[in-house]
């Protein structure tokens, strides 16, 4: 549920307070043709106790008692009972989905997120685009699609059921090696970002300081060799940091015992924003007439899916969108209509002329 | 009296003879059969309808335009939908993930597909059927309702080992597949 911990701060992934009473939650955004949005959420919880079980503060998106709510219990074969919560409800407009964006208080209430619709009217067709974006952590950070090919990048933002299906199915072995290939690229595209994110902080908090010599750009030009670093002191990077030594081998000793505090500051900035406190959940979005356009994934019954995972919009926004159009009955009629009358007339022309 | 109707044929002796000098006598003539005939003409004919409508085929910038406006709308139409086909078939290669992942939703599929289908308008154009909310709000609580019962009976049968063992029994009979209850 959470972003998986780097080494170096193992002491502060401990300080996140993780909750075990989040739900797992979808969230359908069925778009109408005049820009409204009908959304239902399907959250499911195994919590026993009915003042833990589905509270706003730990909800994924936006929630109150202005929701349409329908209550189930499911019990499986092995007598475990699982609760089941379903709430609709219509929003005017995206800019009446966005303030509830605004106004969140549930588990995700720091993340910056907002959704959009376009209609255009194109003659033939009205297309129609909703996407729903969640920005960026890191302010210099590196795309995740600097680390991964096209196949390991699908694999990355795949669905869980879909990696679990794959690594189970015929090609498992491939599967397998394909996760494990992401997992090694995406732990060198985390420390990378640690280090870039570090560099980028520790500069704004340095820069313009009397006798400070070292800039963004000389610093960024030894960013391998501090990623290197990282990597070979592995486990003993968070007792090596306070005692000072790894920063000493970063910027030098006099640099070091001169910028403690702000090196400091930038690491805990860093973690901060590198190590949010998110909870995952599914978007799905059902789009009015023909689906033409999305970069998410297709279930069985076209309603389009999307994971919502931490990783995904740690160095660049995650945007989710689908377009598609219906067509203009009556732009194709006046068009035929229209160049039947040209038609006759040329061949009326033509036939006068002789 | 007399002398008035002298001067009225004097008159009008004068004004035979001094006859009106004619230079187009022809276009005079075919004007005067033109304004006859649309005087006696009842209706209105369909070739002027058509000459009335084609007027502008005589116009040459107007038909230059229309012509023009004519390829730009085949050209529009042309790249539009072939823009749309490549993105469809895009799409078609697009990865395809189960139902089970997407939604939480217990066993009620029907209710879920019927909500898909009342929100989402036009989703599947060309299975398109229309019914009205009310009747799928009936549609839903009948199914419901079935649901309610098939789960009584099922109760009471199982309560009661001598009517499942008669129900048993009776399906044997009847040669149908044996249940398990």
């Amino acid at each position: 549920m959470k972003r998986r911990p780097v080494k170096l701060i193992v002491s502060l992934i401990l300080m996140i307070i993780v909750s075990c009473n989040e739900p797992e939650t979808v969230v359908t955004n069925y778009i109408h043709t005049d820009g409204s949005v009908t959304r239902k959420l399907e959250m499911k919880s195994i919590e026993g106790d009915v003042n833990k079980r589905f509270k706003i503060s730990d909800i994924q998106v936006p929630f109150d008692n202005t929701w349409a709510v329908k209550d189930t219990i499911r019990l499986d074969q092995k007598g475990d009972t699982t609760w089941i919560k379903t709430a609709i409800k219509q929003f005017k407009n995206i800019d009446e989905l966005n303030l509830t964006y605004k106004s969140d208080s549930g588990a995700n209430k720091n993340i910056s997120r907002q959704a959009g619709f376009t209609k255009r009217f194109k003659w033939f067709n009205t297309e129609f685009r909703f996407s729903e974006k969640i920005d960026k952590e890191l302010s210099f950070g590196y795309p995740v699609k600097n680390f991964l090919n096209n196949e390991e990048l699908i694999y990355f933002y795949s669905p869980e059921d879909l990696k679990n299906t794959k690594e189970s199915g015929p090609d498992s072995l491939k599967y397998k090696t394909l996760r494990d290939s992401v997992k090694n690229k995406t732990d060198k595209w985390t420390e990378k970002n640690l280090v870039s994110e570090w560099i980028g902080e520790f500069s704004k908090l340095t820069a313009g300081k009397t006798g400070n010599d070292m800039t963004r750009e000389s610093l960024r030009a030894r960013e391998d060799e501090f990623v290197k670093i990282t990597e070979k002191n592995g486990n003993k990077l968070d007792s090596l940091w306070k005692n000072g030594i790894l920063l000493k081998e970063f910027i030098g000793e006099a640099n070091a015992l001169k910028y403690k505090v702000e090196a400091d500051s930038a690491l805990s900035i860093v973690t901060k924003d590198l190590f949010i406190d998110f909870s995952d959940y599914s978007v799905r979005i059902v789009m009015p007439g023909k689906l033409i356009g999305t970069n998410g994934f297709i279930d069985s019954s076209h309603v389009l899916l999307w994971p919502v995972k931490s990783d995904f919009f740690m160095a660049e926004p995650y945007e989710m969108w689908a377009e598609s159009k219906i067509p203009n009955r009556w732009a194709w009629i006046v068009s035929g209509l229209f160049l039947v009358f040209v038609l006759s007339g040329v061949i009326i022309k033509i036939i006068k002329k002789d | 009296m007399k002398p008035e109707s002298e001067n009225f044929d004097k008159v009008l002796n004068l004004l035979r003879k001094s006859e009106p000098i004619l230079y187009s006598t022809e276009s005079i003539e075919k004007e005067v059969i033109k304004r006859v005939t649309k005087i006696n003409r009842s209706g209105i004919k369909f070739s002027e309808v058509i000459d009335f409508l084609f007027s502008w085929v005589y116009v040459g910038w107007v038909r230059r335009s229309f012509i023009a406006a004519s390829i730009v709308l085949v050209l529009v139409f042309v790249y539009q939908q072939g823009v749309i086909l490549k993105r469809i078939d895009v799409l078609g290669r697009q990865t395809v993930v189960s139902n089970k992942e997407s939604t939480l939703s217990p066993a009620d599929e029907l209710e879920k597909l019927l909500t898909v289908y009342k929100n989402s308008g036009r989703l599947f154009p060309s299975k398109t059927i229309t019914i009205s909310e009310r009747q799928m709000k009936e549609l839903l609580e009948s199914v419901k309702e079935l649901q309610i019962k098939y789960k009584d009976l099922e109760k009471l049968i199982e309560e009661d080992p001598g009517l499942k063992k008669n129900i048993e029994k009776k399906l044997i009979e009847n040669n149908r597949t044996k249940i398990n209850l």
